[in-house]
């Protein structure tokens, strides 16, 4: 009855509203903005390739290529030539009308396209040096030189090149589970890649004449085939990087006779182009697994490169299931080794340096390359190659089982702490991208963050295992705040494509490094991020995962439902700020007469509560909390107490699902709550501090600092 | 010394070949404290950066965070500081006072303050840092005065700014 007398009077009052109202428009509705919603609507639908649950399918395909490759180093021209057959297994329920290659090298060519979407100005000075390069020479007549493109019986394939891309038209269509062979002859003008930039390439020692190689994107490269993208043939602008298929690689390579050599796969011929003594400290590193032992020493190296070999010599390779094939390669080279234990197994790990890289590189190198493949076996899967190689290429670029680093000491041999702690972070970054993208094998070119960010984050692992002290400059949240507060024009989401993204590390490096980073230490907890990371890791392995996958399985195998998390943190660009609007304070007292309890309010300022003693003998506080950021994070509060101990407790994000602006929480203690401060371990990347603590703390950094100073 | 400088080159290469993943940005926050008089500023820039920019201009070797730091490094900061950063308070030049600076991470903060101020109309910033060696080098300044917040990108080709708040 009751109610339907309120109905009534609610009834008239909207009547009045409508009739008398200034402003009468009818209520428009909206969609579901909750930041909690589902991402049922952004992630692909689930498929028999690609399940719900984040797991490859039942019926999950890739496509397997494998390559026979004969490849010549003229080192006096600085040239590559190539021979390659290549095979193609189109294990896809799909017929193809043609295949598509990458020809990485034609970024460098006279013509390509990758300066001209470059804006440019006119400075107002420049070096000599830089203004001939710039405007007086002609570009580099880099880019692959396509010999000739066959069948298997040497009879002519039609095919046309796109830029960076090669269309091979096939005469038949390649039915599902077919296979098709074709020959691709090149060859390219090797770059400088100290002079010219690049991921591969050459640098040129003018005192000796000589020339230390790191060769890779060197040879025709078949495209991705798969049912996310079709073909996987977008440009190669120069920055994002590859989208690969697995197969075996057969290959042998001719070098000058002085030369020591490294690359992808399992060598064949060892007696063949080692010496004796070289085969018998290679037999004692095997054994050895707690220093890296030196098969060429700089002595020898040096004595070496002296002379220039005229002789050549051929180093025969076989590659299984790997994605990429790359080596490196000159007479300078120093090589130590040692063995690391994985779960049993012995993996080598080794290192390839000039002398001007030592002895940063022998005191640092192969300890990196250990530690990498221990820390990444443990959160991840054991690492499934024989084999890891560093090389003092300078710059800072990963190949399956062999990547390039930057750092060298000074001329007196000695080295900062920078240069030793720069060095070791590039290598385990750089040898962790075996893991991420060379084994769980995402599209680089789509999605930059998925191997890059996930690689930053077990990186910041391995480097606190090396080194407890280990300066981590990127991946905790303190460390984000600078780019997150920064410019939006200038940010992207995370979820953006490689080629679009301002400021890449920061974006595909940092950003989702810290992001996973906050998942483990604060919202999911070591053990559940831990497993459902490895459950990704392990699920993908030697398969093409996306992003939906990985967030699908984080969800999946931990029960924490994570799309709030991947809207904020990888579809948008918002902010975390969290802070306390306001803080009520009450005690309790028995109101006799009316037999209930009243909460008196204490209207002081400040957090200090003064109750009569016949009051309850706890204390009760009313705190409303803020967000001016878009990002929901948890609310985690730090509570002082009178007797100066400190509690600290975790709202969950959730909190915030009713009302994305403001919520207010009751606490009640035994003791006097004297401060509150949020987030006081920067945990949750927020961005403005100022509105952390109640009451106000007046001490800002400045005052801080001063006061520091001063003592 | 020249052959100092050699290594010096040596060095930096490499590390701009692996920067093909970094920015190039300060950051300068600009607070006028009513209650104490004066305009506090803090500025952080990578440590790298604002290492190879007084290397190459005072022909030094800083060696930050290193055991082998140069010791009186703050005398290059404040010289340096000095030359590329001055400040209009309303109409007239204002010097500052080199406090310190402190290290956090990559990172190195610079605590610079304005006395006798007692009235702020507007700031006028002028902000050369790194832009010298780092052609993309960019600088971020964020200001509050009386509760306004105000702020402004500088870059090579536009390194002034006046900011008003009134």
């Amino acid at each position: 009855m009751m109610i339907k007398t309120r109905r009534l009077v609610l009834g008239i009052l909207f009547l009045t509203g409508a009739t008398f109202g200034q402003n009468t428009t009818t209520k428009q509705g909206h969609t579901n903005q909750n930041k909690f919603k589902q991402l049922k609507e952004l992630l692909p639908t689930p498929n028999l390739q690609r399940t719900a649950s984040g797991a490859p399918g039942i019926k999950y395909t890739q496509q397997k290529v494998d390559y026979t490759m004969d490849i010549i180093l003229d080192d006096e021209n600085t040239r590559i030539y190539g021979n390659e057959t290549i095979t193609y297994h189109n294990n896809s329920d799909d017929t193809l009308a043609y295949l598509w290659v990458q020809l990485d090298q034609n970024m460098r060519a006279a013509d390509s396209k990758s300066p001209d979407i470059q804006p440019s100005s006119i400075p107002k000075n420049t070096s000599k040096k830089r203004f001939n390069k710039t405007y007086m020479t002609a570009p580099f007549d880099g880019g692959f030189k396509i010999e000739s493109v066959l069948n298997i019986d040497d009879t002519a394939i039609s095919y046309t090149i796109n830029q960076t891309m090669m269309r091979v038209n096939l005469a038949e269509p390649l039915a599902s589970g077919a296979k098709f062979e074709f020959k691709i002859k090149w060859w390219y003008n090797i770059n400088n890649h100290r002079t010219d930039g690049g991921r591969s390439g050459y640098e040129h020692f003018s005192k000796d004449g000589n020339n230390n190689y790191v060769i890779a994107q060197f040879y025709p490269r078949l495209c991705v085939y798969d049912n996310v993208e079709g073909w996987q043939n977008d440009q190669f602008w120069g920055r994002s990087e590859f989208a690969l298929e697995f197969g075996d690689f057969t290959v042998q390579i001719t070098t000058p006779e002085d030369h020591m050599l490294g690359a992808t796969g399992v060598l064949l011929n060892e007696t063949e182009v080692f010496t004796k003594k070289e085969l018998k400290r290679l037999k004692v590193a095997k054994k050895t697994f707690d220093n890296p032992v030196l098969i060429r020493t700089q002595e020898e190296a040096e004595e070496i490169e002296k002379k220039k070999a005229t002789k050549t010599k051929t180093w025969k390779f076989y590659a299984e299931n790997v994605r990429d094939y790359a080596f490196a390669t000159s007479r300078k080279f120093i090589w130590d080794a040692m063995a690391v234990a994985i779960n049993g197994k012995t993996v080598m790990a080794y290192s390839l340096y000039s002398k001007e890289a030592n002895p940063l590189y022998g005191d640092h190198s192969t300890r990196a390359v250990a530690q990498t493949l221990k820390t990444y076996s443990k959160y991840t899967f054991d690492y499934p190659y024989h084999k890891a190689i560093s090389v003092d290429g300078q710059m800072g670029m990963e190949y399956p089982q062999i990547c390039f680093n930057p750092g060298r000491p000074d001329a007196d041999g000695s080295y900062s702490d920078r240069v030793k702690y720069r060095m070791i972070k590039v290598t385990i970054h750089e040898v962790g991208h075996n893991f991420f993208p060379m084994i769980v094998n995402s599209d680089e070119r789509q999605w930059t963050w998925m191997d890059e960010g996930l690689n930053s984050y077990v990186e910041m692992l391995a480097e606190l295992a090396y080194d407890k002290d280990f300066p981590v400059t990127r991946g905790y949240p303190k460390n984000i705040v600078g780019y997150m507060a920064g410019d939006q024009s200038k940010i992207a989401p995370i979820m953006s494509k490689g080629d679009h993204v301002y400021e890449f590390g920061n974006n595909a490096y940092g950003k989702p490094a810290t992001a996973l980073w906050i998942l483990r230490e604060t919202i999911m907890g070591k053990e559940l991020f831990d497993h459902a990371f490895r459950t990704y890791s392990q699920r993908w392995m030697f398969k093409h995962p996306t992003p939906a996958d990985f967030f699908r399985t984080m969800e999946d195998a931990s029960g924490i439902d994570l799309d709030w998390f991947w809207r904020g943190w990888f579809y948008s660009t918002e902010v975390t700020d969290i802070g306390i609007e306001s803080v009520r304070k009450f005690y309790a007292t028995e109101d006799a007469e009316k037999k209930t309890i009243v909460f008196i309010e204490d209207t002081t300022e400040g957090l200090n509560i003064t109750k009569p003693d016949t009051a309850e003998s706890k204390y009760f506080y009313e705190i409303t909390f803020n967000k001016p950021g878009g990002l929901v994070m948890p609310i985690i509060a730090e509570y002082t107490y009178a007797d100066g101990s400190k509690e600290k407790k975790t709202y969950p994000a959730q909190i915030w699902r009713y009302n994305d602006k403001q919520v207010t929480k009751a606490v009640h203690s035994e003791k006097q709550i004297t401060k509150i401060v949020l987030d006081p371990d920067l945990e949750t990347a927020d961005v403005d501090l100022s509105n952390n603590s109640f009451p106000k703390d007046k001490k800002d950094a400045f005052s801080r600092f001063k006061t520091k100073m001063k003592n | 010394m020249k052959l100092k400088k050699l290594y010096f080159l040596f060095i930096i290469i490499p590390l701009l070949a692996f920067t093909t993943h970094k920015y190039y940005l300060s950051l300068t926050q600009i607070k006028f404290k009513e209650e104490s008089k004066a305009v506090q500023i803090i500025i952080n820039v990578f440590m790298d950066d604002i290492e190879i920019a007084l290397n190459k201009d005072y022909d030094i070797d800083l060696q930050l965070a290193t055991k082998k730091e140069l010791k009186n490094n703050d005398v290059y900061f404040k010289r340096y500081l000095k030359k590329k950063l001055q400040f209009k308070i309303n109409t007239s030049k204002k010097e500052f006072t080199y406090i310190g600076k402190e290290y956090d991470g990559d990172l190195v903060y610079f605590y610079l303050e304005i006395e006798d101020i007692t009235e702020v109309n507007s700031i006028e910033i002028t902000n050369k840092i790194l832009l010298t060696h780092f052609p993309k080098q960019e600088n971020l300044i964020k200001t509050e005065v009386h509760n306004k917040n105000k702020s402004v990108l500088l870059s090579k080709d536009d390194y002034r700014e006046k900011l008003t708040y009134q």
